[in-house]
């Protein structure tokens, strides 16, 4: 259970990292941003960014129409924001599934060791060697129409967690070597114990940044799957938006504001999480070594 | 006797400046050389000795003239005089005139833990061959079949050449970046604790490798080492430095005989003697933190003899019979 | 002095290619498992689609050998568990993967077969250029660490490293399009290929600049480039390279010599690790550009529900991915003495 204390701990970190680490400050700043844009005001949308032929079409940028209008018919501008939304939606819950099974695992492979830890890091590392995006094409091509957002979030989790589990592993491992667990165990501490006083505090700040490196992965690995045809072509993500504008051939016939859209918030999106990520870990370096 | 290297006032140490330094130690410098003048001659071995941190390493760095960040020469000037009778200004070439001009063909530079200071990637014999291309300006063939020679001359087996660094053992290894260091006959061979990774054997092999290779090229070879017993065997003359400077200069036997500085007897007396049962005091107290070193005498918190005088000059040192140089207040009336 | 004995390289041999079959099968097992969690209805649902979409094609007959290929390679024959798997590796084994669904009834297999030459030429020449450059960049950059340039390619490399390879694809499309259209935007070939000529091959190069630039890029200035740069700063630090500079070696020689040759070690393993993920990437950026690789065949499959194909495409490449990293593991020795086929 989280205590006062560790919440206190978390928002004071937080503060500095924000007041210090200047990566760590552009890339949150524009992820709040994007925050707001997904699930604030997306839901103000005037005008349905799902049915077909809601606003004119082919309209380039207008103050009427910020961003224009799609072939389709939709407000490039609102379908964005609803896109943004749905796609951080399937991201979080993939990092909520893939980062925890990773941490899991990874806790229990580097502190019982022996056979356990064996199986488990030949399961991951088959998962490394296997190209986790062929499998989830074959996957979601067998259940492609039962496809919603919480599925498709979880099946992204079944090649993401092994990257999380190696670093946890890795990590607790190198803890186990400081002198800091020695004491406590020498000090008769049962070994769950240990790990929760002693190591837990280390690998959760880690378990931050694999966090934001899974939901970079899965907004990464929805585009890709969409582009294949194989996301949830009915609904609006930024995959989805990729899909139908290069269906529509929207650089082709010009339409170039339907398709930069979706590219530029994808490159935002990317870049700001990956801030974040190396503004955290540049931080536990500094505080843990 | 000819001189081969002149340090004058030497004085540096580590700037510890925002690059290098948690915020505790901004801006702090640490005093590791303290006003030292030395003169080497040719055709000696001599010694440098004192407690660990007192600036043996930082001191030869220094000579050497290759300082990296965060060291900083403050002041002073080191003249390098090579067998041909040219003299060359250390510290006042640029780095890079010195890497072409001055290192390994008249100096030469053996670090502390120096068991990590080959290339893992390439063959012992390639680490000669690199030199002898550099300096002699010999080809590939030309240069394997000198180190070949080379190699044998200095004792080793033949076979070290072919190996990687990492297929050799701890002594080994040293041997051959010694052999490295005297490749071109440098007038000068700076060797910082050559043997204090060793074991008893090997460091037998490599101090009378030392010897028999100063015997036969008459260069001249500086041995820092915090172990008396290693001035005791190999060196002719030796410094005793304490806290960044140097205290006492004379020839090791005179030394070991009649120390003078109260550090230097202390140091002496620490030493086990051969039937000699009873447990060797050792001094008490710490080395001066050199952030942050005493006024006055940098050995007054610790010496058994100090007066009013030595906390608030710093003594000088001074020549108190011919080659034998002490800097204390009980010899300077 | 120690030397490598035949007995330490057999024994590492061994143990490679060992490894080598064991990740296959487990990779192999991996796929069968989650396809056999798939929901029991799967195979009436595709043939159901297929029957839909394209009907007429299939002949009742071929339909049902179609579905015992189905609910063999789903494991759903009513046999033991035991069995299903094992057929299920028979077949993997034998590359026999049924029909495809989109060129009815030419073996998967061999679908993927015609298309493998354009994949693997785009894959290895984009791939060997990236880590040639990458590090060649990175290297440098470590090099200078103070210089102006470096600070440049860092923001670059920062900001190109998190872009996967077909955003990367995409954004070059959307440059060449409208702001340099030189380059042919999609298609493998433009001329008729009647003999391999001179004119065939240079127009296969042009078609391929894109695709391969959009790889190369996020590459060589992103993961290459910045784990090389880190490696070198490492390695400047290391007691080796300070002492090649205090001998005098002049910073060239310690460059090539030194810094290089020591970052390659564990470069190579970047390389093997990359070869995986890479595979994927390209995947998508045939499809954005049209090149007729294996991409755009899982494209079609992909959109045809053609699950055969899909899974020739995901079993070969996974014994491709592996087949690299066991090369490279064999070739490790060669470029770090210190490992003597352990
Ligand atoms: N890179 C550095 N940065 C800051 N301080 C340093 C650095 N290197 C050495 N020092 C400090 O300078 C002083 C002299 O160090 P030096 O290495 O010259 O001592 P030494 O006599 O060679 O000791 P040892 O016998 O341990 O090698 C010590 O107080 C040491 O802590
Ligand atoms: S100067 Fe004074 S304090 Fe220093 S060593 Fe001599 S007697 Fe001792
Ligand atoms: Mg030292």
């Amino acid at each position: 259970m989280p205590s006062l204390s560790f919440l206190k701990s978390i928002g004071k970190n937080f503060i500095f990292l924000y007041k210090s680490n200047f990566k760590f400050r552009l890339g949150f700043t524009l992820i709040l941003i994007l925050f707001i844009l997904g699930f604030t005001v997306s839901p103000f949308s005037p005008t349905s960014t799902r049915t077909w032929y809601a606003v004119p079409r082919d309209r380039p940028p207008s103050p009427e129409y910020l961003l224009g209008t799609s072939s389709m018919g939709r407000d490039v501008f609102w379908e964005l924001c609803a896109s943004i939304g749905k796609s951080l939606t399937i991201a979080l819950i993939t990092a909520m599934i893939a980062s925890h099974i990773g941490l899991f695992i990874g806790l229990i492979s580097g502190i019982r060791g022996g056979l356990l830890d064996r199986f488990l890091m030949f399961v991951s590392d088959t998962f490394i060697i296997v190209p986790g995006f062929l499998l989830l094409i074959v996957v979601i091509s067998i259940i492609k129409s039962w496809i919603t957002i919480p599925l498709l979030g979880a099946i992204i989790s079944i090649v993401s967690w092994p990257w999380p589990a190696r670093q946890v592993r890795s990590m607790v491992l190198s803890l186990r070597e400081r002198t800091f667990v020695y004491t406590a165990k020498l000090s008769g501490m049962r070994t769950s114990k240990v790990l929760l006083f002693e190591i837990m505090p280390y690998v959760l700040g880690w378990h931050l940044v694999n966090f934001t490196n899974t939901i970079l992965f899965s907004i990464g690995t929805e585009s890709g799957l969409a582009i294949f045809g194989l996301s949830i072509l009915g609904d609006n993500t930024l995959g989805v938006m990729l899909y139908w504008a290069l269906n529509y051939y929207a650089l082709f016939r010009g339409i170039w504001w339907w398709i930069t859209a979706p590219i530029v918030t994808l490159v935002l999106i990317f870049i700001s999480f990956y801030l974040i990520s190396i503004g955290l870990s540049e931080h536990l370096h500094r505080i843990i070594g | 006797m000819e001189p081969v290297l002149k340090a004058v006032n030497l004085k540096g140490g580590y700037l510890l400046g925002s690059l290098y330094a948690s915020a505790s130690q901004q801006g702090s410098y640490v005093d590791a050389v303290s006003d030292v003048s030395l003169e080497l001659f040719r055709n000696e071995i001599f010694g440098i000795a004192g407690e660990s941190g007192c600036g043996k390493s930082t001191l030869i760095k220094m000579l050497y003239g290759y300082l990296e960040p965060p060291l900083v020469l403050k002041d002073g000037l080191v003249y390098l005089y090579t067998k041909e009778g040219k003299e060359i200004s250390i510290t006042s070439l640029s780095k890079e005139r010195l890497k072409r001009e001055v290192f390994w063909r008249h100096i030469s530079y053996i670090p502390q833990s120096s068991m990590n200071v080959l290339n893992p990637t390439m063959r012992v014999r390639d680490h000669f061959a690199e030199m002898l291309k550099l300096h002699a300006n010999m080809s590939k063939e030309e240069a394997y079949k000198e180190a070949g020679k080379y190699v044998e001359y200095m004792g080793l087996p033949i076979d070290v050449l072919a190996a990687f660094p990492h297929q050799l053992s701890g002594g080994m290894r040293q041997r051959v970046v010694i052999s490295l260091a005297l490749l071109m006959r440098p007038d000068l061979i700076l060797a910082d604790e050559p043997t204090s990774a060793l074991d008893v054997i090997n460091q037998q092999a490599v101090l009378t490798m030392l010897r028999d290779s100063q015997e036969s090229f008459k260069n001249t070879i500086v041995i820092v080492s915090h172990d008396m017993g290693v001035h005791g065997v190999i060196t002719r003359r030796v410094a005793i430095m304490y806290a960044g400077r140097i205290v006492e200069i004379g020839k090791t036997e005179e030394i070991f005989e009649d120390p003078l500085h109260p550090y230097t007897q202390a140091l002496i007396k620490a030493l086990p003697r051969l039937g000699d049962k009873a447990q060797r005091k050792g001094l008490s107290g710490h080395p001066p933190d050199l952030k942050n070193p005493p006024l006055g005498c940098r050995f007054r918190p610790r010496c058994p003899s100090y007066g009013p005088q030595c906390r608030e000059e710093t003594p000088t040192l001074i020549e108190v019979k011919p080659g034998r140089y002490v800097e204390c207040w009980l010899y300077s009336t | 002095m120690l030397h490598a004995s035949k007995k330490s390289l057999l024994e590492y041999l061994a143990t490679r290619t060992i490894m080598y079959f064991a990740t296959i099968f487990s990779g192999i097992t991996l796929t069968y498992l989650l396809v056999k969690a798939m929901p029991v209805d799967a195979v009436e649902n595709i043939i159901f689609g297929l029957t839909q979409t394209v009907a007429g094609v299939y002949d009742p007959q071929s339909i049902n050998k179609l579905r015992e290929d189905l609910y063999e390679i789903f494991g759903l024959t009513g046999k033991s568990p035991l069995e299903d798997y094992l057929i299920f590796i028979r077949r993997v084994f034998t590359f026999n993967f049924g029909p495809s669904f989109i060129s009815f009834p030419t073996p998967a297999f061999e679908l993927v077969l015609r298309r493998l030459p354009w994949t693997i030429g785009l894959l290895s020449v984009s791939t060997a250029i990236t880590w040639i450059t990458g590090n060649l960049l990175g290297t440098i950059a470590g090099y200078f660490r103070t210089r102006k340039f470096t600070k440049v390619l860092e923001s670059i490399a920062i900001s190109l490293y998190p872009v996967p390879y077909y955003i990367m694809a995409l954004i070059l499309m959307l440059l060449f399009a409208f702001l340099i259209p030189i380059f042919p935007l999609g298609g493998g070939i433009s001329v008729i290929p009647e003999s391999l000529n001179l004119e065939l091959i240079l127009n296969i190069i042009w078609h391929s600049l894109l695709p391969a630039l959009s790889l190369i890029l996020p590459g060589a200035l992103g993961w290459s480039f910045l784990s090389s740069r880190t490696l070198t700063l490492e390695v400047l630090s290391e007691d080796y390279t300070r002492y090649a500079e205090f001998r005098g070696l002049p910073g060239k020689h310690v460059l090539r010599r030194y810094v290089l040759r020591n970052i390659l070690v564990p470069q190579v393993t970047v390389l093997a690790l990359s070869l995986g993920g890479i595979f994927s990437g390209a995947l998508l950026t045939e499809v954005i550009f049209a090149y007729p690789g294996v991409g755009s065949l899982a494209y079609r499959a992909a959109f045809a529900g053609d699950i055969n194909t899909l899974m020739a495409v995901l079993i070969l490449s996974m014994v491709a991915v592996s087949t690299a990293i066991y090369l490279l593991d064999l070739l490790y020795p060669l470029v770090d003495p210190r490992i003597r086929y352990r």
